[in-house]
């Protein structure tokens, strides 16, 4: 038996980078995000961009589903995927601190060297006290933060949860990555994408956005295929079933088709836009194909990621009303 | 069903159990100066350090969380008598916490960016936080999952906490899941910026207490399914009853003067573990010996247990290990089931004036016999992070 997942909300936040929105843009949705939270008591000071996205995509998100806040209560928790989003902000903070000792050390930087930090600016701005935890799996941490999320949600352990990946690329990172891996990191910039799930149980009759029907993981030598048959499995789905393909993932896209199609899934597959976004790519990519299949409510996508290092992560998800 | 402990902490480099255990017990400390980085320039020099030399810390492993993680996994492999042959790779995962992860690899290279030569030469691939679960699961062959969990110094336990999800909802059988951080510079200097370290030893719930002081270590457990463990005939030491995160929603930096997330999260967790309050025989504190931490703890527990948090034991071993950030909810676990184990509850050292506004029963500097069927292993960090264990000892 399946167990589904409504995704009732969900916000992005882009800025910088390849594709993203206008830095105004942003700047003016952020002002009057700013402004709902000041005016219900919340003032909240940011310090690095990389809050004020993932500030944004959840104000978004929480907005969307209709969620009034701040909340003040244990029921929405926050699972949120942040890895190299904290790397140029720690390098910056450590060569002041080289250079001028404790006075290079300052205590309002300090806190943004641990990833926890994010999810922890969204629990205080919108009052948030239920669960809160922070993956860091590079590409995946997002898909991480997603599966935590659900387990929560399955297991009745939460109504409501928050859920996503953000970052911010530093050109020192994008560097960095380039000498490590050759690979093209594209320009600096900050994402954040964030949902709120819900069970299909939940008692509160707002819409959905679209639904997650399932999310598997795995780490190894087939951990694409291995993750891909277990999130279909999750959501008891045959392979012929899946109707597209949406591929975020920084690594060589051949091998991953190759073992998307050993599951015996033949759907077109695309890779995602956000793939360059790193933390923040699994869950926009699940935006993207939610966004996609808006009108066609039964259509499935399958959402495929990985990482270098822990593995892959799949989820199954349809957009509309469902 | 926990199988298996392994610890790496500055009482035992070299990762003997026996001997950290003994350590603890005997109230042992591991305070002393700082030798990892140059500390002549903070008006702070003091910490828990492991040998890195015992801890065989050499040549292309040059980061000590990599090094610390190894040898505690390993070990507690060893302590759950889990031939690899037998585990099903798709059934076993790995939760890491950690808040530092490479960090001492990444100030190597900063130190060296003015060098190119030098720099290249720093293996930045130790760096990333994912890459102690990554570097684990490849050693151990575990293909369920490599979680990495960054809840600053609720890591560890947090860790636990996911791992027992992880099996309770059937999706695996065997979980290695614990917490790793090193010492270094970048941690230290912004503790010493917010002023919350102590300039000569850690006292927790002590009146005259001045701070904590920063620690490093390792710790896993083996957890495993009831089913699997039984199939093997495994000892059980105990197992991981209950579990919860709750945030504080107030500060960066400072916990809710009353503790109002980590009592949520206590209850939470004794509610998850089916345990009455008056059921737990043991707190592990997270104790750090900070005024604002023993304060808002103490009001927590008594949030939590009502009358019963003056009869229960409570104590803290930051005074004898300082506060290791990631691995330190591990070791606090692992603590709790080695009380299980020998009906022995470790002292909170160097509490020698009671502070009036910590009230309840710290086991003062002595270790005490008891019979622990239950406890309670609660962590808090910044951002407002609480997380909290209830271990169950395993049936008589």
């Amino acid at each position: 038996m399946s167990h589904p997942l409504r995704l009732v909300g969900f916000g992005i936040a882009r800025t910088g980078g390849d594709g993203a929105e206008e830095t105004g843009g942003f700047a003016d949705r952020l002002s009057a995000a700013l402004s709902v939270l000041s005016r219900a008591g919340a003032h909240v000071r940011l310090v690095h961009s990389i809050e004020e996205a993932a500030l944004l995509a959840t104000h978004d998100a929480l907005r969307l589903a209709g969620v009034r806040t701040p909340l003040g209560d244990n029921d929405i928790g926050v699972a949120l995927g942040v890895e190299e989003g904290i790397d140029g902000i720690k390098a910056q903070y450590y060569r002041d601190v080289v250079k001028d000792g404790p006075l290079g050390a300052s205590p309002i930087v300090f806190p943004l060297t641990t990833p926890n930090t994010l999810a922890a600016r969204i629990s205080i701005a919108f009052d948030l006290r239920g669960e809160n935890v922070t993956l860091c799996g590079g590409t995946l941490s997002g898909a991480h933060a997603l599966g935590r999320a659900m387990e929560v949600l399955r297991d009745g352990r939460a109504p409501a949860m928050l859920a996503g990946g953000a970052t911010f690329l530093s050109r020192e990172f994008l560097d960095a990555l380039s000498r490590v891996s050759g690979s093209e990191g594209g320009p600096p910039g900050c994402a954040a994408c964030v949902f709120l799930l819900r069970t299909q149980a939940s008692t509160d009759t707002g819409g959905a956005v679209g639904q997650i029907l399932g999310y598997a993981e795995a780490v190894g030598a087939t951990d694409v295929r291995d993750a891909v048959h277990a999130c279909l499995q999750d959501a008891v789905l045959a392979p012929s079933q899946v109707r597209s393909v949406r591929v975020a993932s920084a690594c060589d896209p051949r091998v991953l088709v190759e073992s998307i199609r050993g599951v015996g899934v033949e759907a077109p597959m695309l890779r995602s836009p956000s793939a360059c976004w790193h933390s923040a790519s699994f869950p926009l990519a699940v935006a993207e194909a939610i966004g996609q299949d808006a009108d066609m409510p039964r259509d499935l996508t399958l959402v495929v990621g990985s990482d270098c290092l822990v593995g892959a992560a799949a989820a199954v998800v349809r957009g509309g009303g469902c | 069903m926990v199988t298996g402990l392994g610890v790496v902490s500055p009482l035992n480099s070299e990762g003997d159990l026996e001997r950290f255990w003994t350590s603890v017990c005997a109230g042992e400390t591991a305070l002393g100066e700082i030798r990892a980085f140059d500390t002549s320039r903070y008006p702070y020099h003091v910490g828990a350090e492991i040998d890195r030399e015992r801890l065989g810390l050499s040549g292309a492993t040059r980061e000590p969380a990599w090094r610390m993680a190894e040898v505690a996994c390993a070990r507690a492999l060893t302590h759950a008598g889990i031939p690899p042959s037998t585990l099903d790779p798709r059934r076993a995962g790995i939760v890491v916490g950690t808040v530092l992860g490479g960090t001492t690899t990444g100030e190597q290279y900063i130190r060296a960016e003015s060098r190119e030569r030098e720099r290249d030469a720093v293996p930045l691939a130790q760096y990333p936080l994912r890459a102690v679960a990554a570097l684990l699961a490849r050693k151990m062959g575990f293909a369920a999952c490599a979680l990495t969990v960054s809840t600053a110094c609720a890591s560890g336990t947090d860790a636990i906490g996911l791992a027992y999800r992880r099996i309770a909802s059937g999706g695996a059988d065997v979980m290695m899941a614990g917490g790793v951080d090193a010492l270094c510079e970048l941690a230290f200097s912004g503790f010493a910026a917010l002023k919350a370290l102590t300039t000569d030893t850690v006292r927790p719930f002590s009146r005259n207490r001045t701070g904590l002081a920063l620690g490093e270590g390792a710790a896993f457990l083996v957890l495993e399914s009831a089913q699997a463990a039984a199939r093997r005939g495994a000892s059980v030491l105990g197992e991981i009853a209950g579990y919860a995160s709750r945030a504080d929603a107030v500060h960066l930096t400072a916990p809710h003067r009353e503790g109002r997330g980590l009592a949520a999260a206590a209850a939470a967790a004794l509610r998850d573990g089916g345990f009455r309050p008056d059921a737990i025989d043991y707190v592990s504190a997270h104790g750090t010996g900070t005024t604002y931490n023993d304060a808002m703890e103490t009001i927590a527990l008594k949030t939590v247990l009502g009358n019963y948090a003056h009869r229960v034991a409570i104590s803290s071993i930051k005074g004898a290990l300082g506060h290791a950030f990631g691995a330190a909810g591990a070791i606090e676990a692992a603590t709790c089931l080695l009380a299980m184990r020998d009906g022995i509850i470790p002292p909170t050292i160097n509490l020698e004036e009671p502070d009036p506004a910590c009230d309840l029963d710290f086991v003062p500097n002595r270790a005490r016999q008891a019979t622990v069927r239950a406890a309670l292993s609660l962590s808090a960090g910044f951002g407002g992070q609480n997380a909290v264990l209830a271990i169950r000892a395993p049936a008589p």
